[in-house]
């Protein structure tokens, strides 16, 4: 811990205490995590910018579907690298203290693949092959079914496509959400 | 103009018409929007016109602008078209008019983090906040402001001890990691159960067993009062030569010795202590401890139900919303499907397979759904046989189990009581050694003096004593084995019914719980049985050791078997039979071992498991108060078993469980349980007469009746309230009340469905609309290019034809 401690001033600390869903504690116990990715050059910057690759051999990152939206999505360079305050960023939204309208925000723009702030056929498509994984293949027909199914259920305006707000209208009804949207630290 | 000012003019105008305040609306947001728009539009492309639309401008504009957004969306419900160009205005401080102060800007750089920006930018704009003007707190508002400053300062320091203080957060992180958030919530309950008995058992211990350890009892002597008095019973009762068996089955029976602890209810006093506080002046202070020993349980099934209430109304309330978005099940599927927080390869491999399933079992289900209309009548007819012959079967299983219970409790009761009358036969001629004949074994113990290690002088009676434990134990040994056995038969059964899936899980179950419940109160009735016929007489007067002296306590003694028997058989499952078949599955090639090994998580059973030991808990803690405490450390170690079973044992269940539904359906069963145990100890307040010989109420009728006589000594004022809140005077005006309030709260939720509905309507209405305007538009501009193009032309020609006559 001392060792973190170091690296920060308090004033840092406390800025990132007040801007994020973390204490203090927790902003350093996310640091060594952060550290542990790539010990020799955040020991170096404590803020390195670590590419997509390191990043994404975080545990919980390493296996989700997800992945390199999640770092594409919360990398201030929009290209997947991120530094120590991008990946505090992930973190805190993906704690258990924020709030559903952050987390629906985030989840709407790692969905949203094609970046037309819109999710639609296509993009919901690429989430449902992306959940079932490489080795276990629906059919054609049942991806559309599927898809047509979702958009029944959540496209109120009737466009073919989900927009933000239709989209935070299904998370607030889906109890699930909060529970599964979320990486402990 | 600001962009507040044009959302109140929006509000107000709302109601008298969309056009005119929209357009008003428009212009302000967008000022000279006419102009650009239409460059805009000559611009672009027309199938790229919605991404022209202001609610979609807005999600494009840069990041500031988004972040300002959010706020306003969280303060106030418009819509993100509110956002406007001014937004930078309304960032900064506007010095004229709402100089923001210290509480305002405090509030706001708590808002920050909810910003969907990078770090950078929200420590920029905090510094903005920070180093702009702003006014200084006066006076109370001051104050008021340090309070909230102080109290938050002080949540967030209370939740960082909270956190540490958690129990398992590693493990949970584990299993989490593997199994899911299904999983886990699993075992959140098991840590909240465990919490629930703690508490329970601060109560007992505080309240029952401290008072009792320290307090010392006045000592009456049976020569001053009568021969038949509950005084001389008790003595005698307590003076009698305690049976001297083997130490390690006393204590796994509760019997000998243990009988006579602070674990049964037997050797609670009846009297109120009297002791002198010699701080205070000598003051003279009781402790009531028949009072207490009636209110502790009162307040612990209070605590208990309040607590299972608290917790259920959560999930009620998720399942409320979302029953009504029984429509959302897609949704949820594929935006919450994936859990983030797994962490291995293999872990995430099975949740890609088990959502692959589910999405085809939901598929699957629509498709059933639509054949189900098809059916034709026979098969339907057939379909319905079937299930009501299974059902019968299930029912004929039931009942068989019950009977089967009820025959072993009888025989092992039969074949001890004839044990013991073999023992009175002892008496006479003593020629052989039996395991209760205590006199006998005392007479051995003295022969073997030197014989210290228990057990050993006593080889040829071990065989008996042996067979006598068993016998002992056989009810509860065949209540687990039924346990065992039986729900994999349902299992087996259910897949000829063709249920739905999620229906599956809670038909088997409800089967199971009805299984569980159903053995137990069986045993109790048994129970009952056995000591009406047997319970109340004097000790003096008892010359068949076989009757009950201390029925409570024998009853205490019974389910504290019940869960040792229990505790034991989890272990013994877990770690001798489960162990080795995970050990084959792991290690064997062959594919028949490897079906035999392999076991995935299978919550029902699971949370049956701790469930019914929560049952049994609550049932006993009454006749042995210490149960609550068992419970506490069974709970404690039975957590690390389980976590045992689920990381070695098995492997991630190929069902999905979800986390939000599975804890409204641990709390209705887990209610199920509560209501069960609570009945009988109810009844035998209310109507039982307690035993003679020992226990805080020796000597009443019912211990109902010594509430009554306690309340009758309260002053007449306090008496008169608690009447009158028993009359009709008081009873039907509440009744009416609360009528009134259920049906104001009900017309007020028809309302709110019945907005919601228009509301949907309307929004369908306008995407209609807007779609439709879209496309005229469109078709519009695409008139206009080409007019123009043939303008162009046409322009072109004239130039040329011009060019030609000027070059004639």
């Amino acid at each position: 811990m001392g060792q973190g401690k170091s690296q920060f001033t308090e004033e840092e600390l406390q800025d990132y205490e007040d801007l994020t869903y973390f204490t203090k504690k927790e902003v350093l116990y996310a640091h060594q995590k952060f550290k542990a990715l790539a010990p020799e050059k955040v020991g170096h910057n404590k803020n390195a910018k670590l590419p997509m690759s390191k990043i994404l051999q975080y545990p919980e990152l390493r296996v989700n579907p997800f992945r390199d939206r999640i770092c594409k999505v919360f990398s201030s360079s929009n290209d997947g690298d991120c530094t120590f305050e991008d990946f505090l960023d992930m973190m805190s939204v993906f704690s258990d203290m924020a709030p559903k309208a952050v987390k629906a925000e985030h989840a709407f723009r790692i969905f949203d693949f094609d970046g037309d702030d819109m999710i639609g056929v296509s993009d919901l498509r690429e989430v449902i092959e992306r959940l079932c994984g490489p080795e276990h293949k629906l059919t054609d027909s049942e991806i559309q079914q599927l898809i047509q199914n979702v958009l029944e259920e959540a496209d109120l305006d009737d466009d073919g496509a989900l927009s933000f707000a239709e989209f935070e209208h299904i998370i607030d009804k889906s109890s699930d959400f909060c529970h599964s949207f979320r990486i402990r630290l | 103009m600001s962009g507040g000012n044009s959302k109140n003019k929006g509000r107000s105008k709302r109601h008298e018409g969309w056009e005119e305040a929209g357009g008003e609306f428009y212009q302000e947001l967008y000022p000279g929007g006419e102009q650009e728009l239409f460059e805009n539009l000559q611009r672009a492309d027309a199938a790229k016109l919605a991404t022209l639309l202001p609610s979609k401008q807005a999600r494009n504009t840069t990041t500031v602008k988004r972040g300002r957004s959010q706020n306003e969306r969280r303060q106030s419900t418009y819509a993100r078209t509110t956002q406007s160009r001014d937004i930078h205005l309304a960032m900064m401080p506007d010095l004229s008019e709402n100089l923001s102060n210290e509480e305002r800007t405090w509030e706001e750089i708590m808002q920050i983090k909810a910003m969907p920006v990078p770090m950078l930018q929200k420590r920029e704009l905090k510094a903005r906040l920070q180093n702009a003007t702003k006014l200084r707190l006066q006076g109370f508002e001051n104050i008021h402001w340090q309070q909230r400053k102080v109290w938050h300062r002080f949540r967030v320091r209370f939740g960082e001890i909270i956190g540490k203080l958690e129990l398992w957060q590693s493990p949970m992180r584990e299993i989490e990691g593997t199994f899911g958030t299904g999983v886990v919530s699993y075992f959140l309950f098991l840590r909240w159960l465990l919490f629930l008995n703690l508490v329970i058992s601060l109560f007992v211990t505080l309240f029952l067993i401290l008072p009792k350890t320290i307090l010392v009892e006045t000592q009456h002597t049976c020569s001053d009062y009568e021969a038949n008095s509950t005084v001389c019973c008790s003595q005698y009762y307590f003076e009698k030569n305690v049976t001297d068996s083997n130490i390690v089955l006393d204590v796994i029976q509760g019997t000998g010795w243990m009988e006579m602890t602070i674990l049964f209810y037997g050797v609670y006093s009846n009297e109120i202590y009297t002791y002198f506080l010699n701080g205070f002046w000598e003051t003279q202070m009781y402790y009531n401890m028949p009072l207490a020993y009636i209110l502790v349980p009162i307040s612990w099934a209070v605590l208990s139900l309040v607590a299972i209430v608290k917790a259920g109304a959560k999930g009620f309330k998720e399942k409320l919303v979302e029953s009504e978005g029984q429509l959302y099940k897609y949704c949820n599927l594929v935006f919450g499907g994936w859990d983030f927080c797994i962490q291995h390869e293999k872990s995430a491999n099975i949740k890609h397979k088990a959502l692959f399933n589910e999405i085809k079992v939901c598929l699957e289900e629509e498709r059933i759904k639509e054949e189900k209309q098809l059916r034709t009548r026979e098969s339907e007819i057939l379909l319905y046989l079937r299930r009501l012959l299974i059902n019968l079967i299930v029912l004929v299983i039931l009942i068989a189990s019950g009977f089967l219970i009820y025959v072993a409790f009888n025989y092992s009761v039969d074949r001890l009581g004839t044990g013991s009358s073999e023992q009175s036969d002892v008496k006479v001629d003593n020629t052989y050694v039996n395991r209760t004949f205590e006199r006998l074994t005392i007479s051995r113990l003295r022969f073997n003096q030197n014989a210290g290690v228990l057990g050993l002088y006593r080889e040829n009676s071990f065989f008996e004593q042996l067979e006598n434990t068993l016998l002992e134990f056989l009810p509860f040994i065949c209540i687990v084995m039924l346990n065992l056995i039986v729900p994999e038969v349902f299992n087996q059964l259910i897949s000829f019914e063709n249920y739905t899936p999620a229906r599956v899980v809670i038909v088997t179950l409800l089967r199971t719980v009805l299984l569980r419940l159903s053995s137990l109160a069986v045993l109790m009735s048994q129970i009952y049985m056995y000591i009406t016929v047997n319970g109340i007489i004097c000790s003096l007067e008892n010359k068949d050791p076989n009757r009950l002296e201390c029925w409570e306590t024998y009853v205490g003694q019974q389910l504290y078997k019940l869960v040792l028997t229990d505790f034991a058989i989890q272990f013994v499952t877990t770690f001798l039979i489960n162990l080795p078949r995970a050990f084959i599955a792991r290690h064997s090639s062959s594919k028949c071992l490897k079906m035999l090994g392999e076991q995935d998580f299978s919550l029902p059973k699971h949370v049956l498991d701790i469930i019914y030991v929560q049952t049994i808990i609550w049932m006993g803690a009454y006749f042995c108060p210490f149960l609550p405490i068992i419970g506490t450390i069974y709970y404690f170690l039975i957590f690390y078993v389980k976590k045992f079973t689920c990381l070695v044992n098995c492997t991630p269940s190929p069902v999905v469980y979800k986390a939000s539904k599975s804890k409204s359906l641990f709390m209705s069963v887990l209610f199920l349980g509560f209501v069960i145990s609570i009945g009988p100890v109810a009844y035998s307040v209310a109507e039982l007469l307690p035993s003679l010989n020992c226990g805080p109420f020796r000597g009443y009728d019912t211990v109902w009746s010594y509430v009554i006589e306690t309340f009758d000594r309260f002053p007449f004022f306090f008496r008169e309230i608690v009447f009158l809140l028993g009359t009709s005077v008081f009873a039907v005006p509440a009744f009416v009340v609360l009528l009134f309030f259920l049906y104001y709260y009900w017309a007020l939720a028809a309302a709110n469905r019945h907005m919601v509905a228009v509301l949907k309507n309307q929004l369908v209405l306008e995407g209609h609309d807007k779609q439709f305007l879209l496309n005229r538009l469109s078709a519009f501009i695409r008139q206009h290019q080409k007019r123009c193009e043939r303008r162009n032309r046409a322009s072109f020609a004239d130039d040329d034809s011009s060019i030609r006559q000027s070059s004639r």
